[in-house]
């Protein structure tokens, strides 16, 4: 009887440990990676779950909240917008917007439910990925009234797995996010 | 067998052809190119995105699609107007010459034409290239507002090829649809 007592336990701990496991895997990670150039070089990796961070939002005060007021006409821009996001998610994969300067190149592409932003200028590589399905159900969720941060979290959760944004600055700073 | 397949597969075509032919995704092209800081822009986006962003778009002279004329007290009856140009043979219907520049619109081939030559300034050279369709979809109500969204709705049953394109000393500007 003792023996079976003992073997409960580890059986336990172990139905724990995967339940736990298994709840981080599930959750939707954002990891933050910051690295910037000598002489005072730093490389910050952040994880943190989503979750956590739609949480956190719910101490913002309430103040600082009703001090970012949407404007009223902002409101009416909801139905076009919603439907100029579904146009370009029913249209084919194809590169949109091309800039070609002296000082910098602009590309902003579609690539199946993402649009794709890259800016190649003398003074910062950017790389971006919108997750479009993503913006879309965040707004159509939207009141379109309050400043409601966890409309970024929405946007996030829909990412794919991989790098949404990555800065790498002429100093040689380079801050990406990525989503896991 | 056979025949019953080739039967299926020629319904198939004749039922999904014409959906698939209005399903192609129409593009609406413009090329900018400035000469001054070497710059180039492209931009290429689906005709019913711009359809859509049209129609939300509300600016001064613009609004639900349709732009403010800016032509108070002139009496103008635009439907007798288009009809007259419709209805026109083909010919010269303008000839402008002057110091400052030269313009021509005449009607040709299904096509309204429209062609702007600057003398002085940035000597910009303007085409114009109208189907006839588009002159249909060109309406201006009574509050003399022009609705571009009908014109660009129309834009959909055109063949593919050049509507706008400038040349001038600083920049060249082309649009067309594909």
């Amino acid at each position: 009887m003792n023996q079976r007592g003992i073997s409960t336990v580890p059986a336990l701990v172990l139905a724990t440990a995967a339940a736990m496991l298994t709840a981080v895997m599930l959750m939707d990670w954002m990891v933050v990676d910051i690295q910037t150039p000598e002489p005072e070089a730093l490389h910050l990796t952040v994880p943190f779950p989503l979750v956590a961070a739609r949480m956190a939002t719910a101490f913002v005060p309430q103040e600082v909240m009703a001090e970012a007021e949407i404007p009223p006409e902002v409101k009416d821009l909801k139905q076009p917008v919603l439907d100029a996001l579904d146009a370009l998610l029913e249209a084919p994969d194809a590169t949109l917007v091309r800039v070609d300067s002296p000082d910098a190149q602009v590309v902003i592409a579609k690539q199946g439910d993402d649009l794709r932003i890259s800016v190649d200028a003398e003074e910062a590589v950017v790389r971006c990925l919108i997750p479009l399905d993503g913006v879309r159900d965040a707004l159509q969720s939207w009141d379109w009234q309050s400043a409601d941060p966890s409309l970024a979290f929405d946007i996030l959760s829909a990412a794919p797995t991989g790098e949404l944004v990555r800065v790498e600055a002429e100093d040689g700073t380079k801050v990406a996010i990525r989503m896991w | 067998m056979r025949k019953l397949a080739l039967v299926a597969c020629a319904l198939t075509l004749i039922v999904a052809g014409p959906t698939w032919a209005q399903e192609a995704t129409r593009w609406v092209n413009v090329d900018v190119t400035e000469a001054s800081s070497n710059t180039k822009v492209e931009v290429h986006l689906p005709l019913d995105l711009v359809l859509r962003v049209i129609e939300g778009v509300k600016v001064e002279n613009f609004d639900a699609g349709k732009v403010q004329l800016d032509c108070e007290g002139a009496e103008i009856d635009w439907p007798k107007v288009m009809a007259a140009v419709k209805d026109a043979p083909d010919g010269k219907f303008v000839t402008v010459t002057s110091d400052d520049a030269d313009v021509e619109v005449k009607k040709e081939a299904g096509l309204v034409l429209v062609h702007v030559a600057e003398k002085a300034e940035d000597h910009a050279v303007v085409d114009v290239r109208l189907p006839i369709s588009l002159v249909d979809a060109l309406t201006i109500d009574e509050q003399n507002r022009i609705d571009v969204t009908a014109i660009l709705a129309s834009m959909a049953e055109l063949t593919d090829g050049e509507l706008v394109r400038v040349t001038s000393d600083d920049a060249n500007v082309r649009v067309w649809i594909e």
